[in-house]
């Protein structure tokens, strides 16, 4: 017997893979990004703090998506990639 | 040789439909109710139904893919509805796409929002979808197996599968299926769908993500003012998604409710206002913590109270059920719209 598969569609993501450079996460700018819920900066203001231990922290931020609801809005995502190496998301539930 | 993942048409050899079932919950194709066999010969009939639409259907997040007529039709067999209903499921997913509507995070909410499906225009009747008594409820195959259509959709080409895209905390029975006709010819105002801009001999199908339906239960009230305040402090809720005041909410009244309303000189506009300002939650009732949230993610009180949703537009309102002195409130998933769609055909 031949049935159709619901699962079947056709992918919309490109193959094409993309080549992150490296980074340092001793010394590099990082994002600290909420998810805007309740205790997500208080969760990334205790990773800041722990970083303070062991590198300089006056690169590391905070930004946060404007809703808890909704994607994070291309400014938002556009300031991360053109501002920093690296990200660290907080999704408090 | 291709992944079963990767391959439209799959060859299951010979199977009964216990056996399909057993195959279909180890893919995880399955809501947990039986499904019937999606046949090649099965899922061409539906496929039927939809030709002419050629619009392209956008990929569907979480899984970003694009689901074939084939692959969407396999869900609507599977969910046990006749052909004939396919255009109603079809167009359902069309609205679920809305960017506005915002699937993504719909669908992987801690939330316990479902889609809510509601039918407008002549359809209702040529399908035999319930308006009427108990249109919420269990007893009409179309009701039930398009909204259940729409939620295999969801789960087996969005990809919200329970406990891992689909994050829900405690779920909702409607993520089963909520599906219901208007009740236009008790509708002393005008069609839902009329409402949007729609022509009244236009078939429209509109959804939104919603919690399930809280009863508006007044058998007292003999005004509509009377009605009013109790549908008000029933919508005046510090609990649900709506006093973010973020996203729109569904007002099902029931047609003796309506009829009570329409009498005592109420329209649509006035009934959105005076539910608007009445239904405001005082902060009182707000801990002080969630007040700080609120507050800081700019939904702030006017004076002492927090209103529920942006504006009395995002208050949908129209009539379903029957006899009976019940209305309902539906509140939303809060990020989200009320997106209605013209049924093809």
């Amino acid at each position: 017997m031949r049935i159709v598969n619901p699962s079947f569609g056709i992918s919309a993501t490109s193959a094409e893979k993309v080549t992150l450079k490296p980074v340092n996460w001793a010394t590099d700018a990082i994002a600290l990004v909420s998810n805007s819920k309740p205790n997500a900066r208080e969760l990334l203001a205790g990773i800041r703090e722990k970083l303070g231990a062991t590198r300089q922290i006056d690169n590391i931020d905070f930004l946060s998506k404007n809703s808890a609801s909704q994607p994070a809005p291309a400014d938002v995502l556009e300031k991360v990639a053109a501002n920093y190496r690296g990200a660290l998301l907080a999704i408090a539930d | 040789m291709k992944d079963i993942a990767e391959q439209e048409v799959i060859d299951i050899g010979d199977m009964d439909v216990e056996a399909f079932n057993d195959f279909a919950a180890e893919q995880g194709w399955s809501d947990g109710m039986p499904l019937y066999v999606p046949t090649e010969a099965k899922v061409a009939k539906f496929v039927d139904t939809v030709r002419g639409d050629n619009r392209p259907y956008p990929p569907v997040p979480p899984r970003q893919i694009v689901p074939t007529l084939q692959s969407m039709a396999a869900n609507a067999v599977m969910a046990g509805c006749k052909p004939e209903y396919f255009p109603v499921v079809a167009a359902a997913l069309r609205g679920v796409l809305d960017p506005e509507y915002n699937l993504h995070g719909t669908l992987a909410t801690t939330h316990s929002c479902a889609p809510v499906v509601m039918v407008s225009g002549p359809i209702r009747h040529e399908l035999g979808i319930n308006c009427g008594s108990n249109c919420f409820g269990q007893g009409w195959r179309p009701n039930a197996t398009i909204g259940r259509a729409l939620g295999l959709m969801l789960l087996n080409i969005a990809g919200a599968k329970p406990g891992e895209m689909d994050r829900s905390t405690q779920g909702n029975p409607a993520k089963y299926t909520f599906c219901f006709g208007e009740n236009e010819e008790e509708n002393p105002w005008t069609p839902y769908h009329v409402q949007r801009g729609f022509a009244p001999s236009d078939s429209v199908v509109t959804v939104m993500s919603g919690e399930g339906p809280h009863n508006l239960n007044d058998h007292g009230s003999t005004t509509g003012d009377g009605l009013l305040t109790t549908f008000a402090g029933s919508m005046s809720t510090p609990g649900a998604n709506t006093v973010y005041g973020k996203g729109p909410m569904l007002v099902i009244i029931g047609p003796e409710h309506a009829a009570t309303l329409k009498r005592d000189g109420f329209t649509i506009e006035s009934i959105r206002e005076e539910l608007f300002q009445r239904s405001r939650v005082h902060a009182s009732r707000i801990s002080k913590e969630n007040q700080d949230t609120y507050t800081s993610t700019g939904h702030k009180p006017d004076g002492d109270w927090f209103t529920i949703g942006r504006s009395a537009a995002d208050i949908h309102i129209t009539v379903a059920g029957g006899p009976g002195k019940h209305s309902a409130f539906i509140p939303s998933f809060g990020g989200t719209t009320v997106a209605s769609v013209r049924i093809a055909g």
